[in-house]
């Protein structure tokens, strides 16, 4: 499998388009970061219980340092999800700290938790692309339900298609698209904010794995351009072939916490 | 804020028409209760002119006997003229009375002609400071041998302000409830719209959008159900004021009113803030009740 047919090297223009617009991603970038730096993601003894009394969470503590790709695995409900949500603050934990770039979610003001969302991009398996919507439109939705400036809603669409390689099928519904294509929308969306935090929770789990590699390819790019990326997954292939980091979930708890360790599914 | 406000018109527009059925439907019911309400509007305006104009002209009306003489009518001015409470006598004799009827009735002067001898009675109208001061002056001019009858305009004040609040009370209670119905089929609608772009409130919500955005253009739905029935229910309105203003003058030719430009205008003033205001207030309820989750 190779970059050129990913469709990510194919458009020469993507990349300094990408480069202009994150001037700093050099000084950002995974291996660059400064040990002081603001972590991107710091989760300090969270626990979250629902009101049924699960704890899905269990004394969770993990520090993602800005820039890093980390790839969070375990068996269905070991608490990925909940971990996720609570990331975007579509929860608050029932104990212990969330920070975003140093920002402690639960102290959020209920008019900032927008601004904070902005700065996470999120895709999911199911894609959530809406489906009356041409792909400019899906992508430029993102921009239009925040109150972007129509002229300039154009211009960023162009760009982050370019990036994932759509910008030929812009015009194109959903519909029409493979799921590898229609996950790739979901992505210029995610990135249409120019996010810190890219959040990706089973981002290959609907599509065969010549097309999961596309993704996780993208992805890679994305962690390049100075992105700190979280990926959840079932798929021991990618996670053991791309030797990162990889923190594993199991009841709730950290079981595991390594680099460039192998990962057997075990759900 | 331009975005925004262009934003949330357009999607309250394609809303309002996504699910045409159903906000026509709402349209309709909305229409129901605006015209009741400015139905009852005119009607109270009506009945309020009247009243007015009867309590202004509040005077004792007190018919004579044709036997009272000459005399008798001088003694009684001067008596009813040395009452404080009165303010002005003025003596109407069965020619004067005559006379106004034939000018008021002209198309049965001919009939009254016809007749043998004059059927009307003198009479004495008598204006007074203070309109509650009529008994005192009834009693008076009851006691009095020329005097045949007095005639009691008060009770048909009275009856009047009955029959006013009546219809008031009435009017407002069955209002209540149409409100509440249509008020209670808006909040349906927009949660049906809301339902159906879950999906996109959810991704609206991801992406970062803040409530305004979510919110707003279903509120803008909930006016623009407002505004329409406000607009069908004047246009309506119009179509009847012809016919409805001679009928009206019909009934109550005794009235100078020339109010109806002003009620009109009222009235429209009223049904467009209802509408909207309804309108405005079933969708906030309805999204806010699904945003809270």
């Amino acid at each position: 499998m190779s970059l050129a047919s990913s469709g990510l090297t194919s458009d020469s223009s993507g990349q300094p388009a990408v480069a202009s617009r994150r001037p700093f991603s050099a000084v950002s970038g995974p291996a660059e970061s400064a040990p002081e730096a603001t972590p991107a993601v710091v989760l300090r003894g969270v626990t979250k219980t629902y009101p049924n009394g699960k704890s899905a969470l269990r004394d969770v503590s993990l520090t993602i340092p800005t820039g890093d790709f980390v790839f969070l695995v375990g068996p269905s409900g070991a608490g990925k999800s909940t971990l996720i949500r609570l990331l975007i603050r579509e929860e608050l934990a029932t104990r212990g700290k969330v920070l975003l770039d140093g920002r402690d979610l639960a102290r959020l003001n209920r008019r900032d938790v927008p601004n904070i969302r902005r700065r996470i991009g999120t895709v999911f398996q199911d894609f959530k692309l809406l489906p009356n919507k041409s792909v400019r439109d899906n992508v430029a939705f993102a921009l239009e339900v925040t109150g972007t400036p129509r002229d300039r809603i154009g211009p960023a669409v162009d760009r982050v298609l370019r990036v994932v390689g759509l910008a030929a099928q812009a015009d194109q519904r959903p519909s029409e698209l493979s799921g590898g294509e229609q996950q790739r929308t979901a992505i210029a969306r995610a990135l249409v904010h120019d996010p810190n935090l890219f959040i990706a929770d089973e981002p290959t789990g609907n599509l065969d794995p010549l097309i999961s590699w596309e993704i996780i390819q993208l992805l890679l790019r994305i962690n390049e351009m100075g992105v700190t990326v979280l990926m959840a997954t079932h798929n021991a292939e990618v996670v053991t072939a791309l030797r990162k980091r990889v923190v594993g979930l199991d009841d709730g708890r950290v079981v595991r916490d390594e680099t460039g360790a192998a990962y057997h599914r075990e759900d | 804020m331009l975005a925004f406000v262009g934003f949330s018109l357009k999607r309250a527009w394609q809303g309002f028409w996504r699910n045409s059925l159903m906000s026509l439907a709402a349209t309709a019911s909305m229409v129901l209760m605006l015209v009741l309400l400015s139905g009852l509007l005119i009607l109270l305006s009506g009945l309020d002119a009247t009243l007015k104009y009867v309590e202004s002209e509040v005077e004792v009306v007190a018919y004579l006997k044709d036997s009272a003489t000459a005399q008798d009518v001088t003694l009684l001015t001067d008596d009813l003229r040395a009452m404080p409470q009165v303010e002005s006598v003025t003596y109407v004799s069965k020619d004067q009375a005559l006379k106004n009827f034939q000018e008021r009735q002209p198309e049965v002067a001919s009939l009254v002609q016809a007749l043998p001898s004059n059927p009307l009675p003198a009479s004495f109208e008598i204006s007074l400071r203070d309109p509650s001061d009529y008994i005192d002056v009834a009693t008076y001019l009851r006691a009095q041998s020329a005097v045949d009858s007095v005639q009691d305009i008060k009770q048909t004040v009275d009856q009047m302000i009955t029959v006013i609040n009546v219809l008031r009370t009435g009017g407002i209670a069955v209002l209540a409830i149409v409100g509440l119905t249509v008020l209670f089929i808006i909040v349906n609608t927009i949660r049906l719209a809301v339902v159906a772009r879950a999906e996109e409130i959810e991704i609206m919500r991801l992406v970062g959008a803040s409530d305004a955005f979510i919110r707003w253009p279903f509120v803008l739905e909930g006016a623009l159900v407002g505004l329409f029935g406000a607009v069908i229910t004047t246009c309506l309105l119009l179509l009847v004021q012809a016919p409805l203003t001679s009928l009206m003058a019909g009934f109550f030719n005794v009235l100078p009113i020339q109010a109806s430009a002003i009620v009109g205008q009222n009235v429209a003033l009223i049904v467009f803030a209802t509408g909207i205001g309804i309108g405005v207030l079933g969708s906030y309820l309805s999204v806010r009740s699904y945003l809270s989750r």
